[in-house]
């Protein structure tokens, strides 16, 4: 059909063309690319074909599933999947067997890691909590930890890869702060016989602004969906290019006398005599309840309120005298090439972060993936083919 | 044993619910409103349910949701009605799948006669301002109903509907007496609809006037309350979502230390945290920090610092609390869970929004 109801279109030239741009930012320093919660909402496996594709080879998934996800469609062992985030009941094997990257917070986990080895020895990433206090060892529990990979490593049972810690980005004091119990917590292991090899701290944010915090690798997310994090940064002032754009079709238009009533608890009420457009789109579909008032949709490069309260599956525009027709397209966040808002700028306007919006995207909106990337290996999954 | 993370649905409850609304709204029937994944429930394991309990209508909003049913073996007895469609719909896969449009537009309506579809339903716009032919619009779409039922083809005008904006019950009653003028205008057309319905959750608890045939009943099927000063319990319902999730770790913090992104939370004295995976992506506004607490055995615990993409923080003091321990964000308050309407207070929204945006990456299961 021509005219899907709603869509989130995903460019996959700009995803590439922001990895390009951040890796070259970075040099030397390596860039693994964070997918997690579905690629913030674009779908892990295009997004990361398209990754491996450009010669990514580090990606970090969050979760032992999702990195099997990926082996699974043929992304291969010369990539590295970075999990850090661990269900208590979860069987390590299979993520040991096929060479996913653990990240370990504490000794009882490492412990379970080491039980769960058979043949190759696990590859393990030694968390450091350096005030974040989500993942990672406590400066008081790092020792532990430590005493227990040196033993492990020692006896061919895990492989210690790297040293990370996550950054609060609250202030720059306090992430130095947290660079310091890092650095001290790597220089602890050191002493108690543990050669850390590799090093990773800094997320999107720290990595474009803390040169001092790239270490060995910088874990970037956000910045490659084109969803930079500083306050008051346009993608557009890094030349980085917004990957997801939100539209739908205009499912119906009427006209109203003055005074109109629109949607729940009539919030709205028509100022004079006007064409409504119904937006088949709703917070069951990603936008929030309260974006009435607060961000406006273009309909053929015009800018237009959201007019009355979001209902579960739809919203109204007040598009006046304009002439509107069911069918136009209704683009609700995009590059801001034509006037649109941004998911940033929907993220200021809503009082949250353009990721929230991109993840919680619902599944009742079909991701269509464009760009030159889909000729290549990204089409064959989307068609479907066996890798 | 470790808890289990994900969303719990309770089909006893989901049974439980369409009976005790099917009771309060006789005689008019139930078209049972599945849209949106069941309000976040699961819309296939909801189905069942609703259908198990005597549901002979279920209500998606699109097509699509409608044939994924179809595809999922809801059997074809079940009737299905759907009520948005893609502008250039031509409803061949609405006959195909059997699933019934309630079309808003004579284009609509001539596109589903066209194919065949062997029912319609007319949506009409009675002040919500949203999906359905506005009264200026009505003679003509009328009228061409009325031709259609003379001409003798497939289609057949089964039922007529609009949807209450729920403004107050003057606002509704005022809705209704222009459902009833739609009514005499398809009468005056020749066209007598067997299945009139407007009322929802709300007005089809508190607005008997508004029942006619059926009402669309979402959300208090699920067991939450449509009404701020009424609770699930007033109204004999019972909420089937529960949210529960497993501590992955517990971490001791110093008094002063801040938490979480940003730090929007500092420890007032020593104290511990229990960490879950559950965060906004799936489906937890970021803002629920510092404004909710969750149950872990019989006690309440606040969730502090900033909810992060997938984590979020708990304060559990020197409570004796395990990795693996369950952590219950939300579920029936008769059982001593926490209820969905304090996270929806905490960020100035309703339940209904709360539990449909739950994301797709949360596992569900029906018990």
């Amino acid at each position: 059909m021509n005219a899907p109801l709603r869509r989130a279109r995903i460019d996959l030239d700009a995803y590439r063309s922001n990895l390009d741009l951040v890796r070259g930012w970075m040099e030397p320093v390596e860039v693994m690319a964070i997918m997690k919660a579905d690629a913030y909402g674009h779908g892990l496996e295009p997004i990361a074909l398209a990754a491996v594709d450009a010669g990514v080879r580090w990606i970090g998934v969050l979760t032992v599933p999702d990195a099997l996800r990926l082996r699974a469609i043929g992304v291969g062992e010369d990539v590295h999947l970075f999990t850090w985030q661990h269900d208590p009941a979860l069987d390590f094997r299979d993520a040991i067997d096929s060479a996913v990257d653990l990240g370990v917070s504490n000794a009882a986990e490492l412990q379970r890691v080491v039980d769960a080895v058979d043949q190759r020895p696990a590859r393990v990433h030694l968390g450091v909590d350096s005030g974040l206090h989500r993942d990672g060892a406590t400066p008081d529990a790092w020792p532990a930890l430590v005493a227990l990979a040196v033993d492990a490593q020692r006896a061919g049972r895990i492989e210690v890869v790297a040293a990370y810690t996550h950054l609060a980005e609250s202030s720059d004091d306090d992430d130095s702060a947290a660079v310091a119990v890092f650095d001290a917590a790597v220089a602890q292991a050191e002493d108690l016989g543990l050669d850390v090899p590799f090093e990773h701290v800094a997320a999107s944010l720290a990595g474009l602004e803390r040169k001092e915090f790239r270490k060995d690798m910088v874990r970037m997310g956000a910045n490659l969906f084109g969803i930079p994090g500083a306050d008051g940064v346009s993608a557009a002032d890094l030349g980085l290019e917004p990957v997801m754009t939100l539209t739908a079709s205009v499912a119906k238009t009427k006209r109203v006398p003055v005074d109109t009533g629109v949607s729940y608890d009539y919030t709205y009420r028509t100022a004079r005599e006007t064409t409504l457009a119904l937006v088949p789109v709703g917070y069951a579909d990603g936008v929030p309840r309260r974006a009435q008032g607060r961000v406006e949709v273009t309909i053929a490069g015009r800018r237009y309120p959201v007019a009355g309260r979001v209902a579960m599956d739809q919203f109204l525009v007040d598009v006046g005298d304009d002439d509107v027709r069911v069918g136009d397209t209704v683009v609700l966040f995009g590059t801001g090439e034509h006037d649109e808002m941004t998911v940033i700028e929907w993220g200021e306007a809503l009082g949250t972060i353009g990721e929230e919006i991109t993840c919680r995207i619902g599944a009742r909106v079909p991701r269509e993936y464009e760009g030159h990337e889909v000729e290549g290996r990204v089409g064959s999954w989307l068609r479907g083919e066996q890798p | 044993m470790s808890a289990y993370t994900g969303i719990t649905v309770s089909r006893e409850a989901l049974i439980a619910n369409y009976a005790t609304v099917a009771d309060r709204v006789a005689p008019a029937g139930v078209i049972a409103v599945v849209k949106a994944n069941g309000y976040g429930h699961g819309a296939l394991d909801a189905a069942r349910a609703f259908v198990d309990a005597g549901a002979e209508w279920l209500g998606v909003a699109d097509l699509d949701e409608g044939i994924a049913l179809r595809q999922a073996g809801v059997d074809r007895h079940v009737r299905i009605l759907a009520w948005l469609h893609a502008p250039d719909e031509d409803f061949r896969r609405a006959a195909q799948y059997d699933v019934t449009p309630a079309v808003s537009s004579v284009e609509q309506l001539a596109a589903a006669a066209d194919s065949e579809v062997p029912a319609v339903h007319l949506c009409v716009d009675t002040g919500l301002s949203r999906n359905g032919a506005v009264e200026s619009e009505w003679a003509e779409l009328f009228a061409v109903a009325g031709r259609i039922r003379q001409q003798g083809g497939r289609t057949r005008v089964e039922g007529l509907m609009s949807h209450l904006s729920n403004a107050s019950r003057a606002d509704d009653l005022d809705q209704d007496a222009a459902l009833r003028r739609a009514l005499d205008g398809l009468a005056a057309n020749g066209v007598v609809p067997d299945v009139v319905h407007l009322a929802a959750s709300a007005a089809g608890i508190a607005v008997p006037e508004t029942r006619h045939d059926a009402a669309r009943v979402g959300l208090a099927l699920y067991g939450l309350s449509p009404f701020a000063d009424r609770t699930s319990a007033d109204l004999g319902l019972r909420p089937a979502m529960r949210v529960t999730a497993a501590v992955l770790r517990t971490v001791p913090v110093p008094a002063g230390d801040g938490v979480s992104y940003g730090y929007t939370w500092r420890a007032a004295t020593d104290t511990r945290l229990a960490v879950i995976g559950l965060g906004y992506s799936d489906g937890f506004d970021r803002d629920f920090g510092n404004h909710v607490s969750v149950r872990i055995g019989d006690r309440r615990f606040p969730v502090v610092g900033r909810v992060a993409m997938n984590a979020m923080h708990i304060d559990i003091g020197d409570a004796d609390v395990q990795v693996g321990d369950e952590v219950v964000l939300w579920g029936d308050p008769a059982d001593g869970d926490p209820a969905v309407e304090e996270w929806a207070t905490a960020i100035g929204t309703i339940n209904y929004e709360v539990v449909a945006r739950v994301g797709r990456s949360v596992e569900r299961r029906t018990t």
